[in-house]
């Protein structure tokens, strides 16, 4: 053995990895090409291509495997059909009305979509059947394999991969350069209010683009399932996953509007991707994982906290963005004395009656669903203080419960220290991450936040939870016990009952609290305009690292007593990072702004399906993804959550019939009509 | 000893001087212009002063202490207000809530657990000091108005209410003037020059109006091509051949 004789051995390694690559690479530069497709037209930062994708490759199994169709006819549907349908009807019926909003309410409404899509889908194609959708490939005889320079082998489906995958970049980059849609959609890119301003139609600009995106998911969809280790056999919309975050960091490198550069992005990843795993040796543990699951996310993660375009793009924003009219004062903030005396008597009586009937009447099944919904409300408090108060999305909130619970089993199981203690020193543990955490991403603020903070959670999800020191090893299984503390058992379902009622108090409190500080008033300061909260001395660096990790811990804490009503830690059950999404958006559908709605969120997400779906309306539990999912549109009218909005309006109906009681009183100090001034206009008119 | 001094300043950007040694200086109290035509830098200055830009040779002094290197908020608490040039208000809050911010978070104590148990609600001694400086700026009864409701020169206003909530020992503006009209400006001018003179805090007025300047200021800098140009008293350097050749031109020609 010579050392020439081991060079030519690396050099073969890395030539064959680097075949192997590119048609990863492929289909990561198809989804990256549809995410700078839409971002480019329509500012929506699309995370539902994973669900699109999944819906053409699960209409083509159906087609294909379940109804014998042949593959030319199962794909022509699927792809060329069902696909673009799907993007038209998303831009027509969605997007094409929310296109003034931020981009932010866009990526919320897209996560909407992400949690919808594919569970109507399930619900509408394979309704009463059990069976999941299969992993097929497109290809016949796929696997056949070929070797390049009769040495390196690769397959069928990777030569057609990556043969279709150039074939559309040449496509689009002609549309782009040669056609007036082309320079249609770079404009409505930079601005597509000033756009419209110049007579720019954007709309049919944006339809084309969409179907076209579409179009592109579905066919990354289907030309990836054989490819894809995530997939496995079961197709299921979070295998897509790791193929959508790694097209993001392809997408990111071109600070998402640069398609050549999501094109060779994609392709470079893929190809980074199997070097690693050709070169990197496999005995240290973090390197390892760094060649499996951990790369796309570390790879986005950098991508997004490092890629000096990205900090540029922050830096520079839409200059009509600040024509938005801003959210509106909570609606308790303009209340009468009557209506919050009236209101707060109507909810005491509604406590008192919900409190009676459980402790008396309730069987161990509602008694169990009232805990979870008091849980989830605790949790949910966490989503109120980072985006009602620090006014952004994060999408790991997920994990920081997933922290808590794991503090509460660890210190229990190992330490035999009591769970309550565990579970504050998981919340500790939360609040510490959080804080390291927010240093480099909360800087981004909007999509980038909420893209790298999905990246941690899925990053927590698919490596860390899989070391002992995290989720537990199987030889001690996840069990958590009930606590014990000040002499009170609270092993007994009322007793814990009271303790999370208990819990759930001080954390709304604390909330509340937040919010009336002198911090609350930062965060609201930074909201409005961060440049001149920094002129008047908000630190702004100090408000995002409080907030973060306030947020954190009191999802840790919500994840703990999740743990212990449980008994155990049901981490693919309640920390999903899909059920993240989930959680997010039930609670931005309903009201990020204020305790009541991170309660009502609570509420909402456990006994909404269970009582109204499932008993009155007889429905599948699944439909809950559906309709919340989806009346996350509405986040762009209302983004002070449906609840307020629907308070605000019966508020001013109320007051209104209150004023006309007493026309004098009403008139007297109300300035003349306008919509802004009925509040005054009605609390005027309940004063003696 | 000068209150805020900029010595030296030289600022590029991709190859082009923004700034090419410049040097200011403010005392306690005093009323200073900052005038050139568009692009001669003064928008660049004014950030290095306030820590938006560093510069990249040349220093930024602060009563006495060197301030180049600090982040916009500490130069906030030393006494450096400002205001925008194009209107930077806290949108869906109230006109009396951008004086109580800006006030508290002056006034804060730092630990988080005393601010989170302090009952943040607004004092009624605090509510007072805003209304009167709401007040005194010609706002009253404006405090609960939200901020949208207010025309251009109110907001303008209630940018300088703010600024002089955190107890400012100079003020920067930053073309104040911009959008308003004749009147307006005047008005403006009027009222700066009247709670200038009560609170007795330093003023730099960074303008393109030049009428404004030369009512307002005692003393001008007049920047080109990122150069100083000429500096002194308003009146001389309004005189000066120099500067009516570079900026003033025609217009204080014609005016004369």
């Amino acid at each position: 053995m010579t050392a020439s004789v081991l060079a030519a051995g690396v050099l073969e390694d890395t030539i064959r990895a680097f075949f192997q690559g590119l048609p990863i690479g492929a289909g990561f530069a198809l989804v990256a090409m549809s995410f700078v497709l839409t971002y480019k037209t329509s500012g929506v930062f699309n995370l539902a291509f994973g669900a699109q994708a999944f819906i053409s490759a699960a209409t083509y199994f159906e087609l294909h495997v379940r109804r014998d169709w042949p593959i030319w006819s199962a794909v022509l549907v699927a792809v060329v059909l069902v696909a673009p349908l799907l993007g038209l009807l998303l831009e027509r019926l969605i997007f094409r009305h929310v296109h003034a909003s931020s981009a932010v309410a866009k990526l919320v409404i897209s996560l909407g979509l992400l949690v919808a899509l594919p569970e109507l889908f399930k619900l509408i194609v394979d309704y009463n059947r059990e069976q999941p959708f299969g992993a097929v490939g497109i290809i016949p005889d796929g696997t056949t394999i070929y070797r390049l320079f009769g040495r390196y082998p690769v397959t069928r489906d990777e030569i057609a991969a990556f043969v279709i995958v150039v074939a559309a970049a040449v496509a689009l980059a002609a549309l782009f350069r040669y056609t007036r849609l082309g320079l249609r959609i770079r404009a409505v890119v930079q601005s597509p209010r000033m756009t419209e301003l110049n007579g720019v139609n954007a709309d049919w600009v944006s339809s084309g683009s969409w179907m076209l995106s579409s179009f592109f998911a579905g066919l990354a969809g289907v030309l990836l399932v054989p490819t894809t280790s995530s997939l496995g056999t079961v197709l299921e919309p979070t295998g897509y996953f790791p193929i959508v975050i790694s097209a993001l960091a392809a997408a990111a490198l071109g600070r998402l509007v640069s398609l050549p550069a999501a094109m060779f992005g994609g392709l470079l990843l893929g190809v980074v991707t199997t070097q690693m795993r050709t070169h990197v040796p496999r005995d240290n543990v973090i390197l390892a994982e760094l060649q499996g699951p951990a790369l796309p996310y570390v790879m986005l993660f950098a991508i997004i906290v490092f890629w000096p375009a990205i900090r540029r793009q922050v830096a520079g924003a839409d200059p009509l963005l600040g024509v938005s009219p801003p959210p509106p004062a909570l609606a308790a903030t303009s209340r009468s004395k009557g209506m919050t005396i009236y209101t707060r008597i109507m909810a005491l009586a509604f406590f008192t009656a919900v409190g009676i009937w459980t402790f008396g009447y309730a069987n161990n099944f509602w008694i169990s669903r009232i805990t979870h919904s008091v849980i989830f409300s605790i949790i949910f408090l966490s989503i109120v203080v980072f985006t009602g108060l620090g006014g952004q999305i994060a999408l790991c909130q997920v994990t920081f419960a997933a922290i808590g619970a794991f503090g509460a089993m660890q210190f229990a199981q190992r330490w035999d220290i009591s769970v309550i203690v565990g579970m504050l020193a998981g919340a500790a543990i939360a609040a510490a991450v959080g804080a390291v955490l927010s240093i480099p991403v909360m800087r981004l603020g909007g999509i980038w936040l909420a893209i790298a903070t999905l990246a941690f959670a899925l990053f927590f999800h698919d490596v860390l939870v899989k070391y002992s020191w995290v989720g537990g090893s199987l030889f001690h299984g996840r069990g958590v016990p009930r606590p014990e503390f000040l002499g009170v058992d609270f092993s007994s379902r009322e007793n814990f009952l009271i303790l999370c009622v208990a819990i759930l108090v001080l954390v709304g409190v604390l909330v509340i609290l937040i919010r009336e500080s002198s911090t609350g008033m930062a965060l609201r300061a930074l909201r409005g305009s961060e440049t001149a909260a920094e002129s008047i001395g908000v630190i702004s660096w100090r408000s995002r690292v409080i907030v973060f990790s306030v947020s954190a811990g009191i999802a840790a804490i919500g994840g703990g007593l999740l743990a212990m009503e449980e008994r155990l830690v049901g981490y693919e059950a309640n920390f999903d990072p899909q059920t993240g999404l989930f959680w997010l958006v039930i609670v931005v559908v309903l009201g990020t702004r204020t305790v009541e709605g991170g309660i009502q969120a609570g509420v909402a997400f456990v006994i909404f399906p269970e009582l109204v779906l499932h008993r009155w309306l007889g429905l599948d539990g699944a439909w809950r993804f559906v309709l919340f999912g989806f009346a996350a549109i509405s986040f762009a009218r209302h983004p002070e959550g449906l609840l307020e909005h629907g308070k605000r309006r019966s508020q001013a109906m109320m007051q209104r019939m209150f004023a006309r009681r007493q026309p004098a009183m009403a008139t007297a100090g109300a300035p003349a009509g306008a919509g802004p001034t009925t509040e005054a206009e009605a609390e005027t008119g309940d004063e003696p | 000893m000068s209150l805020l001094v900029a010595d030296g300043i030289t600022k590029r950007f991709a190859g082009i001087t923004a700034l090419q040694d410049v040097s200011i200086a403010l005392e306690e109290g005093e009323r200073v212009g900052l005038i050139g035509p568009n692009g001669a830098g003064k928008t660049t200055l004014f950030n290095c002063l306030l820590g938006l830009l560093r510069p990249d040779a040349g220093s930024v002094g602060f009563d006495g202490q060197d301030i180049t290197r600090l982040p916009v908020y500490r130069r906030t608490r030393l006494g450096i207000g400002r205001t925008f040039q194009r209107v930077e208000l806290f949108s869906g809050s109230s006109v009396r809530d951008h004086l109580l911010f800006a006030h508290r978070i002056r006034s804060g104590t730092g630990a988080l657990w005393k601010d989170v148990l302090g009952l943040g609600l607004p004092k009624p001694a605090e509510i007072e000091r805003c209304d009167a400086l709401l007040e005194s700026l010609g706002l009253g009864g404006m405090g609960d108005e939200p901020i949208e409701a207010l025309s251009l020169g109110q907001s303008r206003l209630v940018e300088v209410a703010r600024a002089l909530m955190t107890q400012p020992r100079v003020v920067l503006l930053d073309e104040p003037s911009s959008g308003l009209d004749r009147a307006e400006t005047d008005a403006l001018a009027e009222t700066l020059a009247r709670i200038q003179s009560e609170q007795g805090f330093g003023l730099l007025l960074v303008e393109h109006d030049v009428e404004l300047v030369a009512s307002f200021t005692e003393r001008t800098y007049v920047l080109d091509f990122g150069r100083l140009i000429t500096s002194g008293d308003t009146p001389e350097v309004m005189r000066d051949p120099e500067v009516r050749a570079a900026y003033l031109g025609d217009f204080m020609a014609g005016a004369q």
